[in-house]
């Protein structure tokens, strides 16, 4: 590819890129088909056919912009004639973006088939190899563009009018060189009225190097608004934040049927085919998707709207199609679907390091489709990895998710060792009568369990709650060994005795 | 060139002499196969000698204590124990949900997933859905409080895909128990030991060292039906 390059100086601290589609609006009808012969756009929606914008070819064949249909086809017998199409241009436009966003995050859609970038997250000395990867991603994907770098907006622009001009592809207006690249650029390249121009060239002005190394006050004084506000672009006092592109709206599908659809394997069709084109866009931008926002509208107007998060980002297919499919089986349709939409939440991939000894999830995804599937069998309240909580009521315990990564367990060995046997309790306890003798239990009869207590230790008291009215507990504990059956837990809560459990 | 009647029974004996180097019979061929199945070292010497050396994996493995206080919580303590400290998640499928989180060590408990169970079947239908899952190696079943006849309605071609599944995974399943469950057990063991009062006081390393175990002989599938029977 050519390049066109400033000397290698110090480094700027901030710096901008502008990329352009020459000819967008033709380029986006043209992408796939036409490359290589003479083609333009017309607007026949008036009375007389006009071309509007022509690629190179044509123009050399003296096409241009304005000059009727018949004069041009005319001049130019091989001219491929076509109307605009807004679809093709949004399609060419995100395309472009998506392509874009895998260079840097913050992107501004300055206009059509134009893109200012803030490359603020680069180091300066990969602008120059980043811009042109881009370039020839782009013309993989059948768009030709130009890349201005400089160090404002302003002055990438500019960078990328003077490689439109030059021909070439990547253009870096570097601040060190800045005058010296700015007297080889015609005053046209600043993008100014007419008047302007006309008013610099009478002056015997031909280059905006010549222009910049004028003092502002007298340009001000001869030029006026007009003439400072270039005075500021060229030296690099204009800077403006950039209104940066919402990735959210960007990775979007949308499908209108032409009929309405009843059954779910018309739906989970369009879906699959939705999902691996996000993908693949997605995946361009060097991003994962977090989650899968769903939308059907149905024929009596009703919608149906789903944020179906991933626990982690990803863009494996078959797993997204598991997560929407999944979702729609379980979704009951009242009414016919005529519209089907999907959007992507992008993310920056999981940069995440396992600790160095502790061990995590294998597939996170697949233990979050089992966990979801355990749900449906148990209850999802019956389910979770159990912590203590902070009460003296037995039994207790609150769940928690299992955590994706263990620490390091030999590293909490040095707690006290771990006393006694298990005890395995019977979740509403057995109403038991139980025979004392000096208050301590003799024998004790259950629908569970019944015999001679051989061994006894207890009681152990507690209670709590007291503050809370009508919540308040007590309790007494025993611990008996009943012949021939098992250590058990009896409990005395004051109205009566339960077998709570036992010790296994 | 065909063959008479004495060169084919010759030549017969001769390949079947051949064959019989290279092919093994059954038998050894399972005893092999039983040598090299991976295990599971539990840390509990008792049920690693019962069991030649760990858990297989890949296979579902009976505890059986035919009533309370038989040590089979102190066991399940002691497996969730060892696969924390070597980082391994561990899936309790609780029946009856009569887990006590005070027996646990909290430390213990980080890696544990719980899955509270109303009923035998519930417990295996969550169990064959777990199964299918790579992140858990050690699934615990906890049916201590289920009776025999609780797992008559389980199918019996359920518990070989919950084995297949295991197999695939290298996983192992540990099924604690009253009595036999399932002619899918290769491996039973009946713990025979009893606890005391008094070892409400011991470390549980002591109590795990007295744990005895029993192997048990294999149901088989006339047996099994007897047992969802009565």
């Amino acid at each position: 590819m050519r390049t066109k390059e400033g000397q290698v100086g110090g480094h700027t601290l901030s710096g901008y890129a502008v990329v352009w589609c020459r000819d967008f609006r033709l380029q986006a009808v043209k992408r796939r088909s036409g490359r290589g012969v003479p083609a333009a756009l017309v607007d026949d929606t008036q009375r007389q056919s006009i071309v509007l914008c022509c690629n190179t070819l044509a123009a050399r064949s003296g096409v241009g912009p304005g000059i009727p249909t018949v004069q041009a086809l005319a001049r130019c017998p091989q001219l491929q004639v076509d109307r605009p199409s807004p679809a093709a241009e949004l399609a060419a436009g995100r395309m472009l973006l998506e392509t874009a966003l895998g260079w840097v995050p913050g992107i501004e859609e300055t206009g059509p088939g134009i893109l200012t970038l803030d490359l603020a997250t680069q180091a300066p000395a990969q602008w120059q190899e980043s811009a042109s990867h881009l370039h020839d991603r782009l013309a993989a994907l059948g768009l030709e563009v130009v890349v201005g770098l400089g160090e404002t907006p302003a002055l990438a622009r500019l960078a990328a009018q003077a490689a439109l001009h030059g021909e070439v592809d990547v253009w870096h207006l570097r601040r060190e060189e800045r005058l010296e690249k700015l007297d080889q650029l015609p005053l046209i390249v600043a993008e100014t009225g007419a008047g302007l121009n006309e008013k610099l060239r009478l002056w015997g002005l031909q280059t905006l190097g010549a222009f910049s190394r004028l003092r502002r006050e007298e340009v001000a004084a001869r030029l006026g608004d007009e003439g400072v506000e270039l005075w500021l672009r060229l030296t690099g006092r204009i800077r403006r934040p950039l209104r940066l592109a919402k990735l959210e709206q960007l990775f979007e599908a949308h499908h209108d049927f032409d009929y309405e659809v009843s059954e779910r394997e018309p739906l989970l069709f369009v879906v699959q085919r939705f999902l691996e084109q996000l993908a693949g866009r997605v995946a361009q931008t060097g991003r994962a998707a977090t989650a899968v926002h769903f939308l059907l509208t149905f024929a009596d107007g009703a919608c149906h709207a789903k944020r179906l998060p991933l626990p982690e980002p990803t863009l494996d297919p078959g797993l997204l199609f598991r997560l929407v499919s999944g979702h729609l089986e379980a979704f009951e349709m009242k009414a016919a679907v005529v519209a089907l939409r999907l959007r992507f939440e992008p993310s920056d991939p999981v940069a995440s390091q396992k600790t160095l000894f502790g061990a995590g999830l294998k597939n996170r995804h697949h233990y979050e489709e089992t966990l979801k599937r355990l749900r449906k069998i148990v209850g999802s309240d019956r389910i979770g990895s159990p912590r203590p909580i902070d009460s003296h009521r037995p039994g207790l315990f609150e769940k928690v998710p299992l955590p994706a990564e263990l620490s390091d367990g030999d590293s909490d060995e040095s707690g006290p060792p771990v006393t006694g046997s298990t005890l395995r309790r019977y979740p509403l306890g057995f109403r038991t009568s139980v025979q004392l003798r000096d208050g301590v239990p003799l024998r004790v009869e259950s629908s569970r369990v019944s015999g001679i207590v051989i061994a006894s230790a207890g009681p152990w008291k507690s209670g709590g709650d007291w503050w809370h009215e009508g919540q308040q507990w007590e309790r007494s504990e025993w611990d008996v060994e009943l012949l021939n059956h098992g250590v058990f837990r009896l409990v005395e809560t004051g109205r009566e005795w339960l077998l709570e459990g036992y010790y296994d | 060139m065909p063959l008479t009647g004495n060169s084919k029974s010759d030549a017969l004996e001769s390949l079947r002499k051949q064959l019989g180097r290279q092919i093994k019979s059954g038998s050894e061929f399972l005893q092999e196969r039983e040598q090299k199945t991976i295990r599971l070292v539990t840390g509990l010497d008792g049920l690693n000698a019962a069991l030649g050396g760990g858990l297989p994996s890949g296979q579902l493995t009976e505890i059986i204590g035919r009533g309370p206080s038989r040590g089979g919580g102190v066991i399940m303590a002691a497996l969730l124990a060892r696969a924390r400290s070597e980082g391994r998640y561990v899936m309790l499928l609780d029946i009856g949900a009569g887990f006590s989180i005070g027996s646990f060590p909290e430390r213990d408990l980080e890696s544990l997933l719980w899955v509270g169970c109303d009923s035998a079947t519930q417990a295996v239908e969550a169990l064959d859905v777990a199964t299918r899952d790579e992140n858990f190696p050690l699934f615990l079943l906890d049916g201590r409080d289920c009776e025999p006849s609780d797992w008559k309605s389980v199918r019996t071609q359920q518990w070989y895909r919950i084995l297949n599944q295991l197999r695939q995974r290298e996983a192992v399943a540990v099924l604690f128990a009253r009595s036999e469950v399932t002619s899918a057990t290769k491996h039973r063991l009946e713990l025979v030991s009893r606890l005391a009062l008094d070892d409400l006081h011991q470390e549980r390393e002591t109590i795990l060292s007295r744990a005895r175990f029993q192997p048990v002989q294999r149901v088989t599938e006339d047996r099994e039906e007897q047992l969802r029977v009565g």
